[in-house]
């Protein structure tokens, strides 16, 4: 198996962290702004991440792979807090349970803004390590052991994660298509 | 009828919208470093700065390519006695007077400048460090003033370009330098806590 070659990192706090930000920072706000409501909230919550590599840059391991993870299992954390946070009541009406379905299929431009975004706030229904795992595997294209690794879990785990998260999404997107989608 | 993939993909909001909002990304650097400078703000660590220990040290690294067991067994099994160590400027281009070196492990090369900026003696110490997984381990090397200067002399004027890291005459890793290397650096690479103690050991042999 390969090993990864030796790295170099800073021995001094604030340069770390500005190489930290400025190699991971893309990354993550991409997996931010698909676990978050909106780029705002995307861009808070990456901010917040660094935030906290801030508060502890000790406990921040060497290596870009480690780190990376690290920044990951972070992010999502403080998205599940958030998360937490918000009534059951609100995610499942953002998720689309207390709006009227949508009509599928067709070229109208508004029509299919909406049925975007209600698709994509179906993501709501989800915690926030699900949903990232859903993210990783149909976004991203990571495989379940990368996911795994990344989220320093087991690849049953992640399995039953991706599992649990396509049934719930589905019996959201169900509710928000009829029955014909 | 699509499925939950197609669904998911058609409504990715970064199919949409710029990858980083515009200006956003400066601003939100600037208020995390903003508050780490805030944040250590230690008076030991001031001292320590003035004596020049922590000066500025850059990652020089993205590099995270790999390399295969059996040339990494070749390395190590070198690094048992002192590890000549030497950091030297590269380019990822041909030029008059560089030489062409492989970096271990992987089909990258690189072309090195004549001059060494830091050896062995340069080094005030080196000691190994905890990595992200605790098998894994790495190598702090600090360098001395005489060190930590040349270093900054020689990095200063070379961002973006690649940095070669040799152990023993092999280029072991050449990152690209992302801002200038000052005083110390964190060399790891999934390393087992015995070979991160042959290379700190070997390191600070004169």
């Amino acid at each position: 198996m390969a090993r990864a070659l030796p790295v170099v990192v800073a021995g001094n706090p604030v340069e770390r962290l500005a190489s930290l930000f400025d190699v991971h920072y893309d990354r993550l706000y991409r997996l931010a702004r698909r676990l978050a409501p909106s780029a705002d909230d995307a861009l808070d919550l990456v901010q917040e991440t660094f935030l906290k590599a801030a508060r502890f840059p000790r406990s921040i391991p060497v290596g870009t792979t480690n780190e990376e993870a690290w920044l990951v299992r972070v992010l999502i954390n403080i998205r599940r807090d958030q998360w937490r946070k918000t009534s059951v009541r609100e995610r499942y009406d953002k998720a689309g349970f207390g709006g009227s379905h949508i009509a599928s299929g067709g070229r109208d431009p508004e029509a299919a803004l909406i049925a975007r975004t209600a698709v994509w706030q179906a993501l709501n229904v989800l915690p926030p390590r699900r949903r990232a795992i859903v993210v990783m595997y149909e976004l991203e294209g990571l495989a379940i052991p990368a996911i795994a690794s990344l989220l320093g879990i087991s690849p049953i785990t992640v399995r039953w994660h991706l599992s649990m998260g396509r049934h719930d999404l589905t019996a959201v997107l169900k509710g928000l298509y009829g029955r014909h989608q | 009828m699509k499925n939950i993939r197609e669904l998911l993909r058609d409504a990715d909001p970064l199919r949409y919208e710029p990858t980083w909002p515009s200006g956003q990304h400066i601003f939100r650097r600037q208020a995390v470093l903003a508050a780490a400078s805030g944040a250590r703000a230690p008076a030991g660590v001031g001292a320590r700065m003035r004596i020049g220990i922590f000066a500025t040290v850059a990652l020089i690294v993205i590099a995270a390519s790999f390399l295969g067991p059996r040339v990494w067994s070749l390395l190590v099994s070198d690094l048992q006695a002192a590890v000549r160590f030497e950091v030297r400027l590269a380019e990822d281009r041909p030029a008059a007077g560089l030489r062409e070196a492989k970096v271990s492990g992987s089909n990258r090369s690189v072309y090195l400048h004549d001059e060494v900026i830091v050896t062995n003696s340069d080094i005030a110490g080196a000691r190994i460090v905890q990595g992200g997984d605790p098998s894994q381990y790495g190598v702090s090397v600090e360098f001395n003033a005489s060190g930590a200067e040349k270093m900054r002399a020689a990095t200063g004027n070379h961002i973006g370009k690649p940095v070669a890291i040799l152990l023993d005459g092999q280029v072991v890793m050449a990152p690209v330098l992302r801002t200038p290397i000052g005083a110390s650096a964190v060399v790891t690479g999934n390393l087992t806590r015995t070979e991160a103690e042959r290379i700190a050991n070997g390191i600070t042999i004169q």
